[in-house]
């Protein structure tokens, strides 16, 4: 090639533009957070809401927020982490935090508490399961508790009273057949609940330990896994639960669920989404608690719903100190969110909140005050290879479910393919 | 050297930007993920090397990698031929010189564009469900439908007719080949009084299997890579008891879900080997039933 004006003139000019580029990015005044989360329909518009209260408090800051399903949730997350283009704010899980902060995808917030970050006002011990070897990563925005969200207008057509706390799963399938049986078949009493390891997280309890012990080894015994599993097969023969079909879809979405769709009276969910359930409903949604096993402990424990955490992409930290700061004592954030995240783990929070709470919100509150003398200990945050597990646990349900595998046999297999997960993991 | 050159490059001109992908954006994924396939890499941390750790866990302890294999050979085996059958079939309608023939040609194809997206996974588990569409229509005549994504033994099935459904691009291309079939063999077998079956196997099969082995190696290679409808029907698992678990979703799990980078390299390397595999098979037996016009035999 012959070098003529006109082509070095060219170059030139491409090499200023080059040049000029990083100084343009540099020179941008507003300083930018990603804030990222799993959500639903109404937890994303209130998420939206406090964003742009956050922005018109803080000029200067902008948050762009991307909300995603429960299901893609954690495989989006992944794929970022491994781009090292993880967003600068994060919601996390108990199930998950571990599984991040052992990778180093995490950063402790401990250097900015008292420094920007103001946790003072928490309950107390409500950010142990954020805090892991000693370090806070995940600041609690929400305490919450398993329940089970039932409709109470099908509930009273067919007569039913009980105690909604200290009802036994006697009762449960009691409950379960009369629905049934004064619908017609129509409506069953609950959806199977045989692949919610959530709650057979109660039911591990009841026997007396937890899926896991303190350093992270499966201590669930196989009887455990196997009397659940018979126990929803039972109920599963005699018709008064949704049928396999509906059953073996995994981590539905809400508006799937039975009891929204009205072919089913009960499910399982975790305390703070009780409201978006009633959100997509007009019959009334109460809840109840697991229930106990004639002669068990209740098995319910308290567990921070979710938590905000700062990634080791995170760009400016200073502003993301700023906008976590906002989510845990600014009032309108508390007013904003509502219960939806679960109930504030702060007096200033739960205070912020009285004046605006609805008809379910108001429901919740009571229900989460009346269980209150009737849970345990938090669970220490959950091994690496927990999710995985929780896979694993659907899957082997799968096959008791279509009736492939008896409980028995697909429980011992459970037991070992777990045990080898968490190794694998390890 | 320089005559080659002369005389290709324009061909390769035309390649640059292919070949500009190719070097800049895919070798060196593909080159790292054979290194990548002997570590142990959680995508965090640096990989570690582990020698043949991976593999021989793949062959010698994972079950769920051989239950992969077997939903990905049933689905090829199944979906390739209705497949191309399907294509053929359509082919020889539309090549029937039919008025507007670019219309209903654009028609046809419209599903292969359609079917590789989201949507249409959707829309899928929306009418192979319980309460679907195909179920309200058995109901018309009395038959109880089940919910044909949610029973393992039936899921499978549905991701065949999907497939067979999408038969666009393999169809375009049989019409180019059956349009190069000269008209004078058929008009000859006429006056013979040859039967339209006898005139498909002895003539159109035969002249037209060069561009049958062509789109059969190609589909083979398409099933066998067969991921986003089988990870949005599957809800992202597998599910139902893995009847869904496509290789290249469990590929995806493994990778995306369960951290293990370096194991799901592995895997790609063993899904690749296995491609090339029946692609030369495919290729050794051409020679029995290919022929090519300008051939002697």
């Amino acid at each position: 090639m012959k070098l003529t004006r006109r082509t070095l003139m060219g170059s030139a000019g491409a090499a200023a533009a080059l040049a000029a580029f990083p100084a343009t990015r540099s020179l941008a005044q507003d300083r930018r957070v990603r804030h990222f989360w799993w959500g639903n329909p109404t937890r994303d518009e209130r998420t939206f809401r406090l964003i742009e209260q956050f922005q018109a408090a803080n000029p200067g800051i902008r948050v762009s927020g991307e909300a995603i399903g429960w299901g893609d949730y954690w495989t989006k997350m992944a794929t970022q982490t491994a781009g090292g283009n993880m967003p600068d704010v994060v919601q996390m899980d108990h199930g998950f935090i571990n599984e991040y902060v052992s990778r180093g995808a995490l950063l402790p917030l401990d250097e900015y508490v008292g420094n920007g970050l103001r946790q003072d006002h928490y309950d107390a011990g409500a950010n142990d399961v954020g805090t892991i070897g000693g370090k806070l990563y995940g600041i609690s925005i929400g305490s919450t508790s398993q329940a089970i969200p039932y409709n109470q207008r099908i509930f009273d057509e067919a007569g039913i009273e009980f105690d909604p706390l200290t009802w036994t799963t006697d009762d449960f399938a009691a409950i379960c057949a009369r629905i049934t049986e004064h619908s017609g078949g129509a409506v069953t009493g609950s959806e199977d609940l045989s692949l919610y390891i959530e709650n057979f997280e109660v039911w591990c309890r009841q026997a007396g330990t937890d899926m896991y012990d303190a350093d992270g080894n499966l201590v669930v015994s196989e009887d455990t896994v196997r009397e659940y599993w018979e126990f929803w097969g039972e109920l599963r023969a005699a018709g008064v639960v949704e049928g396999p079909d509906a059953t073996v879809q995994l981590d539905k979405g809400m508006s799937e669920l039975g009891i929204v769709r009205g072919t089913s009276a009960m499910t399982f969910r975790y305390a703070n989404q009780v409201g978006a359930v009633q959100s997509l409903m007009t019959d009334p949604v109460g809840a109840a608690m697991v229930p106990h096993r004639a002669g068990m402990d209740y098995g319910h424990f308290v567990l921070p719903s979710m938590f905000l955490a700062m990634t080791r992409d995170a760009g400016d930290k200073d502003a993301v100190i700023a906008y976590i700061n906002h989510w845990i004592t600014a009032p309108e954030a508390f007013v904003t969110l509502g219960l939806d995240r679960g109930i504030p783990p702060s007096e200033l929070g739960r205070e912020a909140l009285l004046p605006s709470l609805s008809d379910v919100d108001t429901r919740v509150i009571d229900y989460f005050s009346a269980i209150q003398d009737k849970i345990g200990p938090t669970p220490t945050s959950k091994p690496k290879g927990a999710g995985e597990v929780r896979d694993n646990f659907m899957r082997t349900g799968t096959d008791v479910v279509l009736g492939y595998v008896p409980a028995a046999e697909a429980a011992s297999r459970f037991i070992e393919d777990a045990g080898f997960i968490l190794e694998r993991a390890r | 050297m320089r005559r080659f050159f002369r005389r290709n490059a324009a061909g390769y001109l035309f390649l640059t930007p292919w070949l500009v992908g190719f070097f800049l954006l895919a070798l060196g994924p593909i080159l790292a993920s054979l290194y990548l396939g002997f570590t142990r890499y959680d995508m965090v941390s640096d990989p570690r090397w582990v020698g043949l750790d991976n593999y021989r866990y793949m062959f010698e302890r994972d079950r769920r990698f051989w239950k992969a294999l077997e939903v990905t050979f049933t689905y090829v085996a199944l979906a390739v031929p209705l497949r191309l059958a399907m294509a053929l079939a359509v082919a020889m309608l539309l090549d029937k010189g039919l008025r507007s023939i670019g219309m209903y040609r654009a028609i046809f194809y419209l599903p292969s564009i359609l079917g590789a997206s989201i949507a249409i996974a959707i829309l899928w588990r929306a009418m192979f469900g319980i309460d679907g569409v195909v179920n309200q229509f058995l109901a018309l005549f009395g038959i109880q439908g089940i919910g044909w994504i949610t029973t393992p033994s039936t899921s499978i099935y549905t991701m065949v007719v999907l497939a067979m459904w999408q038969f666009g691009s393999p169809m375009l291309i049989f019409l180019a080949g059956l349009r190069s079939i000269p008209r004078d063999l058929y008009e000859a077998a006429e006056i013979d009084g040859t039967s339209r079956p006898r005139q498909f196997f002895r003539i159109t099969l035969p002249l037209l299997a060069p561009v049958v082995f062509f789109n059969l190696v190609l589909q083979i290679i398409e099933a066998f890579k067969t991921f986003s409808s089988a990870f949005i029907i599957s809800n992202g698992t597998g599910a139902p008891a893995d009847s869904l678990l496509f290789y290249t979703v469990y590929l995806f799990n493994e990778a995306f879900r369960f951290f293990r980078m370096g194991y799901a390299s592995a895997l790609a390397w063993v899904l690749l080997v296995i491609i090339a595999v029946i692609t030369a098979i495919a290729f050794a037996t051409s020679k029995y039933w290919v022929h090519y016009e300008n051939e002697r035999d």
